[in-house]
């Protein structure tokens, strides 16, 4: 089979390199990156700076602890659309919760609270998609539209202006401080060390443990892997569980970080996340997907949605922008799967 | 993690496996009628029957995929306890040391070659739950220890390697490294050298002989004796859901068997009679698509049965899909009746009086759910057209009936869903369909594949009338006693040319087969991998 092309050449460079990225599709997003990161350089110099990186790090916080459900779910064939809304039920209604009974809740009560209140929602999610035996986009458009209107209706429209002062200590915690050297001063957000966390306790998931081979298994050939003796019930639980554990978690993050919340907040975000993690080098149709790449992804998406108002790209353009590298990374990633 | 091999010792006589009395149903059908087979440590067998025969029931049973509806399973001469009688469970028939290699192999195409080899055994360690740190060492280790018995590569770059970038032949050896991963004591392979080079298969027959040494037993369902002779054992043979013989397969001989089988003597006669032979139709010169087929040049006349043959990865099937505009070719010419055609897709194909029959007709022919006058009146509801645009129903129920008397598709009606036949009349109103285009060349691929006997008679003579009717036929099959039965000539081709044309009465099987299977030299299996880089 090999012995026939008529036009072997020989491996080039450029093949050497389509090759390593077939193999390794995160790397075709850092250079994307890498790119979109020097084309911005060029046209403002000041975008170098210490300030602009911690602004684009913690832009990044919310969508990245979003990108991480998504990646398993999509990772084991599946697509959830309804973490938003997850993430502004549990954002709300546990703002709601502290400020009227438990004012003095501290944080690391409030955040496991959150990832509880979320994996519920997940797990419900999880169960409606096996027992109904439907397509997971439907099931989740379902039950997004279900929750969001539950929480309109039943717990309120009423933005909370003051959240409450364990939830504001939070969002203003810094890590690092800078100083620039033209008296700017800014802040490295703890909110980051919950990214990292959540970013490795998926890495971990995925890469070393049964779960994460078996999420592997389920959305490369489902029929296969439950021959081989893998539960997809229990995986199917599992990563819908996941996404929403993480959407709680994102929620409350998003409230201290914004110091408001706002039930209406967060609402159509869900196919940004889902393009960061597809960006990253994640099949739509299951079975592959790294959390490097994915971060990867949501680093792009941010950069393109917060950086490029610096070099006076308007704002009503940065959707054409990450429209086109979609369609270039998914016909990158087609051609790589096709050949 | 597996019955102990001392324990099989002490109780000694005890057959490795044995099933009693196992029925199976599938709604009303029966699938398996009372089977009872007995399976001795380090022995092998081959489970030979038509299809429909049971006997993927059967394998099914054993591995525990689907439970019998009665019956009883007794391993190391102890009845197995699931919630139903005879139900062993994936992982129930895993602990007992019964590996199963599918002919689609089941391999997880998007995860590393160690953990195809290696993960079922710690998912087995941990029962199943999935909340379990995943051991690489280990996995490697044990990986690299079956791939070594294989005589596969144990490097890390090969235990990381991802299965779907490995050619087939390699990825039958990780199958049954995987079993041996598994320290199986019964391994069943279904139809394992289907689509292998006859090097390929020696070299498997080897691992084979190398695993009953070890004491293991093995299960082949196969049927192509011819292959295993060598290996000699047992001959399990089924008919209806029925074991009907057991037989040593060293001193029985192929006609026996095919008697066996099919419970009447095996026609081997020609149904090609007389052919009406007219001008040439179809004129490919210099058809190629890369990695597929290269340089194709062939004629087809009208009235004349072409038959395409050649071994999995020969082109027989990107052809197939070239000529039906499916996957269009990139270079060369296609003439129809003396005038250039691009066959860009089916549409244009069907434009130009091409039908195709496809290979599956489950997933890439049929709407299984829809009824039989909507599959075939598809490619003409143009012509169904009422006054008002709309299709008429009694124009299409009539084509539909027509074609069903014609093509005597056994049926309450014509508004039944496909789904409700068996796979003979599924097969034919497919070809029904193709038939109410009036096509100039009718293109079948795989006619029979899983069709009954009977259905078998019947379809081979629609495809003699209709090439009587002046029709040219391009028949593109892996089955060849069904090309020399009808053909006129036998196209055989090979890593994407066609290296013989063969006239059908001037050949025998045998023939075919080495021409077929006969390539240069191939690389030693160890460094097999090295092909699957192109």
């Amino acid at each position: 089979m090999t012995d026939m092309t008529l036009t072997n050449s020989g491996p080039g460079v450029f093949r050497r390199i389509w090759d390593l990225m077939g193999r390794r599709p995160e790397l075709f997003t850092l250079a994307l990156v890498i790119l979109t990161v020097i084309g911005v350089a060029i046209a403002n110099p000041d975008f170098l700076a210490v300030n602009n990186l911690f602004d684009i790090l913690r832009a990044s916080v919310v969508r990245g602890i979003f990108a991480m459900g998504v990646l398993a779910v999509l990772a084991a064939g599946g697509i959830d659309v309804s973490f938003t809304a997850i993430a502004a039920f549990v954002m709300y209604a546990l703002t709601m919760l502290v400020t009227n009974v438990f004012p003095g809740m501290p944080i690391w009560v409030i955040l496991p609270l959150a990832a509880a209140g979320g994996a519920a929602f997940g797990v419900v999610n999880g169960l409606l998609v096996h027992a109904l035996r439907t397509p997971s986009l439907i099931v989740t458009i379902g039950t997004q539209y279900f929750i969001r209107s539950f929480l309109l209706t039943f717990i309120g429209t009423a933005l909370f202006m003051n959240i409450p002062a364990a939830m504001d200590g939070f969002g203003k915690a810094s890590l690092i401080t800078w100083h620039g050297t033209n008296g700017v001063i800014s802040t490295l957000p703890a909110t980051v060390l919950v990214l990292v966390a959540t970013a490795f306790a998926t890495w971990f998931i995925l890469e070393r443990t049964l779960m994460g081979r078996a999420i592997f298994a389920a959305g490369g050939t489902p029929g296969i892997a439950e021959r081989l003796g893998f539960n997809l019930f229990y995986v199917r639980l599992f990563v819908f569980g996941w996404a929403g554990l993480l959407a709680g978690v994102a929620g409350i993050v998003h409230v201290a970080s914004n110091r408001l919340a706002n039930p209406f907040d967060l609402a159509g975000m869900e196919l940004e996340i889902i393009a960061a993690v597809v960006l990253g080098g994640a099949k739509i149709t299951g079975g592959s997907g790294t959390v490097v790449g994915t971060l990867l992804g949501v680093v792009l998406i941010t950069l393109v949605s917060n950086v490029l108002v610096f070099i006076g790209i308007p704002s009503t353009l940065q959707l054409a922008i990450i429209g086109a590298f979609i369609l270039l990374a998914g016909t990158i990633f087609a051609l790589r799967n096709r050949a | 993690m597996q019955p102990q091999p001392a324990q099989s010792q002490k109780t000694g006589t005890a057959p490795f496996l044995e099933i009693r009395n196992v029925r199976k149903s599938f709604g009303g059908v029966q699938a398996l009628k009372d089977v009872s087979v007995t399976l001795q440590a380090g022995q092998i067998y081959h489970l030979m029957g038509e299809n429909g025969c049971g006997k993927s029931t059967l394998i099914k049973i054993i591995s525990g995929a689907q439970p019998a509806t009665s019956g009883q399973i007794f391993i190391d001469g102890v009845q197995t306890e699931g919630e139903v009688a005879g139900d062993l469970g994936a992982i129930g028939a895993l602990r007992a040391g019964i590996e199963t290699v599918y002919q689609d192999l089941s391999l997880l195409p998007n995860l590393s070659v160690a953990e195809n080899v290696a993960l079922t055994g710690q998912l087995v360690e941990a029962d199943g739950s999935l909340a379990r740190r995943l051991k690489l060492g280990a996995l490697y280790e044990t990986a690299a220890k079956a791939l070594e018995q294989v005589h596969l590569p144990t490097d890390r770059a090969f235990l990381t390697r991802r299965i779907d970038t490995l050619p087939l032949a390699t990825r039958q050896l990780v199958a049954i490294a995987r079993a041996i991963a598994a320290e199986a004591r019964l391994v069943i392979m279904d139809e394992p050298t289907t689509s292998l080079t006859r090097q390929e298969v020696n070299y498997l027959l080897s691992v084979v002989r190398e695993l009953l040494d070890k004491g293991v037993t093995v299960l082949f369902v196969t049927h192509k004796l011819d292959e295993v002779k060598s290996l000699g054992g047992h001959a399990i043979i089924m008919r209806d859901g029925q074991k009907v013989a057991e037989r040593d397969v060293t001193t029985t001989n192929k006609a026996e068997i095919g008697h066996l089988m099919t419970g009447r003597e095996i026609s081997e006669a020609r149904y090609r009679t007389e052919p009406k032979i007219g001008d040439t139709l179809l004129q490919v010169e210099g058809l190629s698509q890369a990695r597929a087929f290269t340089n194709l040049s062939f004629t087809v006349r009208k009235g004349e049965i072409l038959g395409v043959t050649g071994l999995l990865d020969s082109g027989r099937n990107e052809l197939a899909l070239a000529l039906s505009g499916v996957v269009p070719a990139e270079r060369g010419t296609i003439r129809l009746g003396g005038r250039s055609v691009a066959l860009r897709s089916p549409a244009e194909a069907i434009r130009e009086g091409v039908g195709y029959v496809p290979e599956d007709r489950l997933t890439e022919g049929l709407f299984l759910e829809k009824s039989i006058q909507d599959n075939v009146t598809l490619p003409v509801l143009n012509r169904l057209r009422n006054f008002f645009g709309m299709i008429s129903q009694r124009k299409a129920r009539k084509l539909s009936e027509d074609q069903i008397t014609d093509l005597q598709v056994v049926a309450p009606d014509v508004t039944v869903p496909v789904q409700s036949l068996s796979g003979g009349n599924q097969q034919r109103v497919l070809i029904g369909r193709w038939l109410t285009i009036e096509p100039r060349l009718l293109v079948l691929h795989g006619p029979t594949v899983g069709v009954d006997v009977g259905s078998k008679d019947t379809i081979f003579r629609i495809i003699q009338r209709l090439a009587d009717d002046g029709m040219a036929v391009v028949i593109i099959s892996d089955d060849l006693p069904e090309l020399l039965q009808n053909c006129d000539r036998i196209l055989v081709m090979r890593q994407g040319g066609i290296v013989a044309d063969y006239a059908a009465e001037e050949v025998d099987e045998d023939g075919i087969y080495q021409t077929m299977a006969a390539g240069p030299a191939t690389e030693a299996p160890a460094n097999m991998d090295e092909e699957a880089a192109q």
